[in-house]
């Protein structure tokens, strides 16, 4: 069994940048980069079969600005080998170009059976390139994932849904969207793991080896277009405390509330 | 112009964020007509009466025992079949988990992107303008989309609906589908319900607890202070997933809606799928990282641990 995993590579939520600075790569530090939180979700996904169909799991990063510093950690973490997709003229901010680009790879990478990735809460938060690119590929797929097992025909999967889970069953060759839950919980990269990621090989794709061009996965391309993109200022006086022992943090924010006049409880 | 929403049907009710989208859409596009679509095994006139207050004119019906529960291909088939009757120049859906995985499978048979979770339409000249808010919503991100039909999913909770809705009847009409064994390749096994024993609607003040509370045991530190406070507790999916506390006590788009006089968020790094359920007055969140999204939207926070800062609190407030 062969599984891809689609994975992204973000600014960690817990460096100081904030808003729009995020997206300003002259403002971001090599160290501050980091897989997006539900990719290894996705890689964990991927890695539970891996043990258990004897699998093969390659992981692909598109979205990045330091794509081989992500897969080297993917493979750290056990996946089998890794792809880099890197090349300026990739734009990646419309989903449906974005999907594209993921059916280029899938081609070139040849057969196949599982797709994993991630839901993109924290990379282009467009909540869309899973679906279009299950559409794309007319793959059975499933959203949202929070749980999965392995049954005769594939796979009985269940995720997230208003109210509860939604059950529902896949065939062997799948799509599969995976959200942050138990189930996915990402293993820690082993010892061996980081000294197999070392020295492991990336090959790097461009989009020439895709067969990709601007007008086709450029910026030109894209049937989403973004006007503009600005923080969002809200407009609330914060008061945090972020010093001083406990007690008296407590004793702080008790008189503050005092203050503004503001009744914890009946 | 012509606007066709998707009419989704939950727990046999239409999908409270749909009369928001409808309100939200004859403000922007006055003069339009809105369609809707729904789809399922038995439609119910209550549904479409409903709809036709709110505004829409014409409902497309698809009634066959496939579409049971929402399923990706049968459910895309019927929605283009419907799209090319319509002729709409926009589609939208509620954001819920079935409307995101919707909206860009049609998308794409349109050859086109599309804008998920927008909190905002705007118009400007020609262009229909989508707002998102981006990475953990401390960006907004204004997009267009290019093609002859645009596609887009509201957030959930982000429109409110006209409290005095004023239409008719709308027209019906139904659409007949056949599904083969393609179609349903993916199957529906079952809906695990979430138990819902506790409301947290009328609740003044909730003491909620996230991932950062650590384990099943630590939500008693919870309790304790909801009970001393006479409030109630509430908590993140990441804890009701790992069975920390029961299920009902999830807050969010996927839990229960809550509007507090107080939140205090203690352990929880402000996703928003579970603030889009939160509308507190006042807004209280202890976090270890001072980063954490929440703290924008605290009115009061203290960077700190929560295993010590709530005891404290309650040894205080005794
Ligand atoms: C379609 C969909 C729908 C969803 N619906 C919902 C929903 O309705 N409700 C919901 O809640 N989630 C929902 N989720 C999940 C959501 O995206 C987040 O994964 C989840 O809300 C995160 O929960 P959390 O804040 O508890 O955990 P985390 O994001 O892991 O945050 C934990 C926080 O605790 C802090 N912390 C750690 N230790 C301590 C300590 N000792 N003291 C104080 N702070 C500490 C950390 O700094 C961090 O900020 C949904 C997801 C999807 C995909």
């Amino acid at each position: 069994m062969k599984i891809i995993v689609f994975i992204d590579q973000i600014v960690s939520t817990q460096v100081k940048l904030q808003g729009v600075d995020y997206f300003d790569p002259s403002k971001v530090n090599e160290d501050d980069l980091v897989i997006n939180p539900t990719s290894k979700n996705a890689i964990e996904g991927a890695l539970k079969l891996k043990d258990s169909l004897e699998a093969t799991v390659t992981a692909v990063c598109v979205r990045g600005l330091k794509p081989i510093k992500a897969l080297r950690e993917a493979i750290a973490m056990g996946c089998t080998d890794a792809i880099e997709i890197a090349d300026e003229i990739l734009y990646t901010e419309d989903p449906l170009l974005l999907a594209k680009i993921y059916v280029d790879v899938l081609e070139k990478f040849g057969d196949f059976d599982l797709v994993f990735l991630g839901v993109e809460e924290q990379s282009t938060s467009s909540y869309a390139v899973g679906a279009m690119l299950a559409e794309k590929l007319g793959l059975p797929s499933v959203l949202y994932a929070e749980e999965m097992e392995t049954i005769d025909s594939g796979f009985q999967v269940g995720h997230v849904l208003e109210g509860g889970r939604n059950i529902v069953t896949i065939p062997k060759k799948a799509l599969i969207s995976v959200s942050d839950s138990q189930y996915f919980t990402p293993r820690y990269t082993s010892m061996r793991g980081i000294l197999t990621a070392k020295r492991a090989e990336i090959p790097s794709w461009t989009a020439a080896d895709l067969g990709l061009s601007t007008g086709v996965a450029g910026k030109e391309a894209a049937s989403l277009q973004q006007v503009s993109l600005t923080n969002i200022v809200i407009e609330r006086e914060s008061y945090i405390i972020n010093e001083g022992e406990p007690e008296e943090m407590v004793d702080k924010l008790l008189a503050k509330l005092k203050e503004d006049e503001v009744k914890l409880g009946a | 112009m012509k606007i066709l929403v998707y009419g989704q049907i939950r727990d046999n009710l239409l999908e409270e964020n749909l009369l928001g989208i409808l309100n939200k859409l004859s403000e922007v596009f006055q003069g339009s007509e809105i369609y809707a679509a729904i789809l399922g095994s038995q439609i119910n006139n209550e549904w479409t009466g409903e709809l036709g207050k709110h505004g829409v004119k014409k409902v497309y019906t698809v009634e066959a025992p496939e579409l049971e529960n929402y399923l990706s291909r049968p459910y895309v088939k019927s929605m283009l079949e419907i799209i090319e009757k319509a002729e709409p120049t926009l589609v939208m859906a509620a954001g819920t988990v079935f409307g995101e995985d919707l909206i860009p499978r049609l998308a794409v048979h349109h050859g086109v992107s599309c804008a998920q979770r927008v909190v905002n339409i705007t118009l400007e000249g020609e262009d229909i303008l989508f707002h998102t808010p981006v990475r953990d919503d401390q960006a907004m991100k204004i997009t267009k989309i290019e093609g002859v039909i645009k596609f887009a999913t509201s957030r959930t909770g982000a429109f409110f609906e006209n409290e005095n809705p004023s239409g008719s009847a709308p027209e019906i009409e139904k659409v007949e589908i056949s599904f083969d064994a393609d179609d349903m390749v993916v199957k529906h096994v079952e809906v695990r319900k979430a138990e819902r024993t506790v409301n947290l609607k009328d609740a003044k003040l909730i003491v909620a607890g996230g991932r950062g509370v650590g384990g099943k045991d630590n939500f008693q530190i919870l309790k304790d202070l909801a009970e001393l406070l006479g409030g109630e507790i509430g908590a993140t999916r990441a804890c009701t997933d790992v069975h920390w506390i029961e299920e009902t006590y999830e807050i969010g788009q996927t839990g229960q809606s809550v509007s507090p006089d107080i939140y205090i968020a203690a352990g929880i790094s402000g996703a928003p799928q579970h603030l889009s359920g939160v509308k507190a007055k006042t807004f209280i969140a202890i976090n270890t990282d001072e980063g954490a999204p929440i703290l924008k939207y605290a009115d009061y926070g203290i960077i700190g641990d929560l295993l010590v800062i709530l005891p404290l609190l309650k040894k205080k407030l005794e």
